[in-house]
């Protein structure tokens, strides 16, 4: 451990720059595996238990947005214009293809109903272009559970950020 | 700096070598060397240009979302770990534990790499001294010189900077030729490697040295009461086999 007071403006800004560097690195991984994957946001955590048996609360989703002709019987994650959370269900009907773009009709496996009232208002099918995030090609079960946890407490992310912070600029092992 | 006065944990390795690190430049400075910061400013840029690339797809991201910065993605993607790919590049086979580097008023440079082993409390340097001009005839030489840290630190973890300047001008002929007082004669206290198991214990004690052997502790500054059977060499001798 030493002072960040007694340090000289090259040392300090070599402290900050290894702190800059993990967080900006995890940031790029992201953005890569979007690149790589054709998805803003290539892996989800299940919110809801709207999908079970199939997925529980907390597992890791892994998504894929390149196979733009998705089957009856896929799992996708679309968002709803105007609703921050991405939802996960499964595809149950789909209409038009080829020429005319594809449209989806979704439905989750624990629920009694199909999807129609969760998609916006005077919406009653997804657009695979625009709505769907991608397809789900593979998960791990409950690693996830922690981003549910910081999600619902948002205290913890900051605790979590500024613990990380400071050790990374105040240790230099 | 903080090092003479802060106490820091002497069984922490990487307490003891940044302190001495960071002693270093200090000690070089008061003797007219000239700090260049080239290879750390060259760090700092590339550290920090790959950081501002990110910096800046992630305000963009946050502010336009994906449907608008997704074209730029993937340039800046490949642009940032070009960076980051140079910068580790530059840190571990440019800087390689560079601590100090920098030029007397003659113009010789002076360049310093210091590591440590693994569980290993001792400072191992790698001096190189380029003369001024950097002319063919005169390459420029490179020592490797070590010492442990007990040298320069006290059990209770302060450092000391007297026998640390002492062991810095013996070794390197530029820093001793700059600073005379400190360039002193290796007496082998504290340095357990080359003679094994220390300084007294090394001698073959019997009856017919004994003289010499208290000749060698009164030199070492040991404190020996002379008189009576203590330090009695045939008993020692008897012991030893």
């Amino acid at each position: 451990m030493l002072s960040l007071g007694g340090m000289q403006p090259r040392q300090l800004a070599t402290q900050l720059l290894n702190f800059a560097l993990v967080l900006s690195t995890a940031f790029m991984l992201w953005k890569g595996l979007s690149v790589v994957t054709d998805s803003p946001s290539p892996i989800v955590v299940v919110l809801s238990g709207s999908m079970e048996p199939a997925f529980q609360r907390g597992d890791l989703l892994f998504l894929w947005n390149r196979g733009m002709d998705t089957k009856i019987g896929e799992i996708v994650v679309y968002n709803v214009k105007g609703k921050d959370i991405p939802i996960v269900h499964r595809v149950v009907r789909r209409f038009g293809g080829g020429d005319s773009p594809l449209r989806l009709l979704t439905k989750g496996d624990n629920n009694m109903a199909d999807d129609t009232e969760l998609y916006a208002r005077g919406q009653s099918y997804l657009n695979r272009a625009e709505d769907v995030i991608g397809s789900v090609v593979g998960f791990i079960p409950y690693v996830g559970y922690v981003t549910i946890l910081l999600s619902e407490y948002p205290w913890l992310k900051q605790a979590m950020l500024g613990i990380m912070g400071l050790m990374v600029v105040l240790q230099r092992e | 700096m903080s090092s003479a006065t802060t106490k820091i944990a002497v069984h922490s390795l990487a307490d003891l070598k940044n302190t001495t690190d960071d002693a270093l430049p200090n000690y070089l400075h008061s003797l007219k060397f000239r700090q260049l910061h080239t290879k750390t400013d060259i760090r700092l840029l590339l550290g920090y240009s790959a950081v501002l690339i990110a910096g800046v797809l992630f305000y963009f991201d946050w502010k336009f979302g994906w449907s608008v910065t997704k074209p730029y993605t993937l340039p800046a993607v490949v642009a940032y770990f070009l960076l980051n790919g140079c910068f580790t590049v530059w840190v571990f086979w440019v800087e390689k534990g560079l601590v100090y580097e920098g030029e007397n008023g003659q113009g010789e440079k002076i360049s310093i790499r210091s590591h440590t082993n693994k569980h290993d409390p001792t400072y191992h340097l790698i001096v190189t001294i380029t003369p001024s001009p950097p002319s063919t005839s005169q390459k420029s030489t490179t020592l490797n010189i070590s010492s442990p840290f007990t040298k320069w630190f006290t059990a209770d973890g302060y450092f000391t900077a007297k026998p640390f300047q002492q062991f810095l001008a013996s070794s390197v002929p530029l820093i001793g030729a700059a600073d005379p007082n400190n360039d002193v004669e290796e007496i082998g206290r504290g340095s357990g490697q080359n003679q094994q198991g220390g300084g007294i214990q090394g001698f073959n004690v019997s009856g017919n040295n004994a003289l010499e052997i208290l000749e060698q502790l009164k030199r070492a500054g040991a404190n020996v009461t002379v008189g009576g059977q203590p330090v009695g060499g045939g008993q020692a001798g008897r012991r030893r086999k």
